[in-house]
């Protein structure tokens, strides 16, 4: 007996003029093919992210004072896009599946993902908040409160704030004034952050 | 002098004679002069190791002479040994609170290491990816150009250069410092 788990399916980053400055996708758990593969092709992401920068309009004119935008929509019944908006205007999108990731009802993280098999200090932690996100789903049904994003934004935020200390990085480049265009982050650091972000979060986590 | 009592000479005036600074108003203002002298000189990076050598000698002149009066050691090095020590547990400690190992000394005694296990300039750096600067930017360099003009104000003249630089991609950050010779107190030139 297995039980599925959310994980993130992508993260992005948009900048202040719209326009896209980091895509990471995660590969979601198929029962089917017992393998890893994205859900959406990175086209399909790319628009998914897209269509966020309306509701984050629409909701800016009454935004919260943190700057966490909670659910954003509900994509299908298995994915839900989640959005943090920075008071200089850079988006952080989180696209949560629901189903992401796999765990055996035993109680050990089975099929638990890749960040289990490659992190092996993370694994005990993750197991333990695997359970504890199987506790919570069930209690609630399905859906994931904000409050559980909340990690998730906070360390792409430190991770975007480590990006900007870097004095090779030219924050005008990348969403310059005038509102059209900019260039993509190239970071290896700044990938690798979302990739160790994406990869290590399930409902329950606290700290990535 | 022993190296365990010049740890405690920095120590004490670490914190009893410094002004301190945020150490990221020091990283990124540091950073900002490396980035735009890679781009005044169009990332000619061998160039920009120039100048940052160039600016740090013209910063050690000055930074001798306050290094003098604040660790108040009127008592000259005996020998290079000495003077390493001095520079790692003293020099290093009072301006930047760190204090690199001293390692790899020639059997003669005139050349050394330093390797940086922290480098507060490079917090949060990250070189550029066009391909060269991995190769040719040594991006603290700097600090070549502050030992060499400071020790040359003591009558010691010194070639500094950097070997291996974690930015870079190397395990460690490390330094050469080669003492080229003692700088004897010139006479005029005479007139014939």
């Amino acid at each position: 007996m297995s039980a599925a788990i959310p994980s993130v399916a992508c993260l992005g980053v948009i900048g202040r003029n719209n326009n896209p400055l980091h895509i990471s996708i995660f590969p979601s758990y198929d029962p089917t093919a017992n393998a890893f593969t994205p859900v959406r092709n990175p086209l399909q992401f790319s628009l998914l992210l897209s269509s966020t920068i309306d509701v984050f309009d629409l909701r800016s004119k009454n935004s919260t004072a943190s700057g966490d935008f909670g659910l954003l929509h509900a994509i299908d019944d298995r994915l839900a896009a989640y959005g943090f908006e920075t008071n200089t205007g850079v988006r952080m999108v989180c696209i949560v599946d629901m189903r992401g990731r796999r765990v055996e009802a035993g109680g050990s993280a089975g099929a638990g993902g890749p960040s289990q098999s490659s992190t092996s200090t993370s694994s005990s932690s993750s197991a333990a908040a695997a359970a504890a996100a199987r506790a919570s789903m069930s209690s609630v049904g399905a859906g994931l409160r904000d409050a559980e994003l909340r990690p998730v934004f906070r360390a792409m935020q430190s991770a975007y704030v480590r990006l900007l200390q870097n004095p090779f990085y030219d924050p005008d480049e990348h969403a310059p004034l005038g509102g059209k265009g900019g260039r993509r982050i190239t970071s290896k650091k700044f990938g690798d952050d979302m990739k160790r972000i994406g990869e290590g979060w399930t409902p329950g986590v606290t700290a990535l | 002098m022993a190296a365990s009592k010049a740890s405690r000479i920095g120590e004490e005036i670490w914190k009893t004679r410094i002004d301190k600074v945020n150490a990221e108003l020091v990283t990124l203002t540091y950073g900002t002069i490396v980035a735009q002298l890679c781009k005044d000189f169009e990332d000619d990076y061998p160039e920009v190791n120039r100048q940052l050598d160039k600016m740090g000698y013209n910063i050690g002149l000055r930074l001798i002479e306050d290094y003098l009066a604040k660790s108040n050691t009127m008592k000259r090095c005996s020998n290079f040994r000495e003077t390493a020590d001095m520079i790692s547990r003293v020099g290093f400690k009072i301006f930047l609170n760190i204090t690199p190992q001293v390692t790899n000394w020639t059997t003669d005694n005139n050349s050394f290491s330093l390797v940086f296990d922290e480098n507060p300039f490079a917090d949060f750096v990250e070189l550029p990816d066009d391909g060269r600067a991995q190769n040719e930017l040594w991006y603290s360099n700097i600090l070549c150009g502050v030992l060499r003009g400071a020790l040359e104000m003591v009558q010691m003249q010194v070639e500094a250069h950097f070997i291996s630089d974690v930015l870079r991609g190397n395990d460690t950050t490390e330094m050469r410092v080669t003492l080229i010779r003692y700088i004897d107190d010139e006479l005029p030139p005479e007139d014939d």
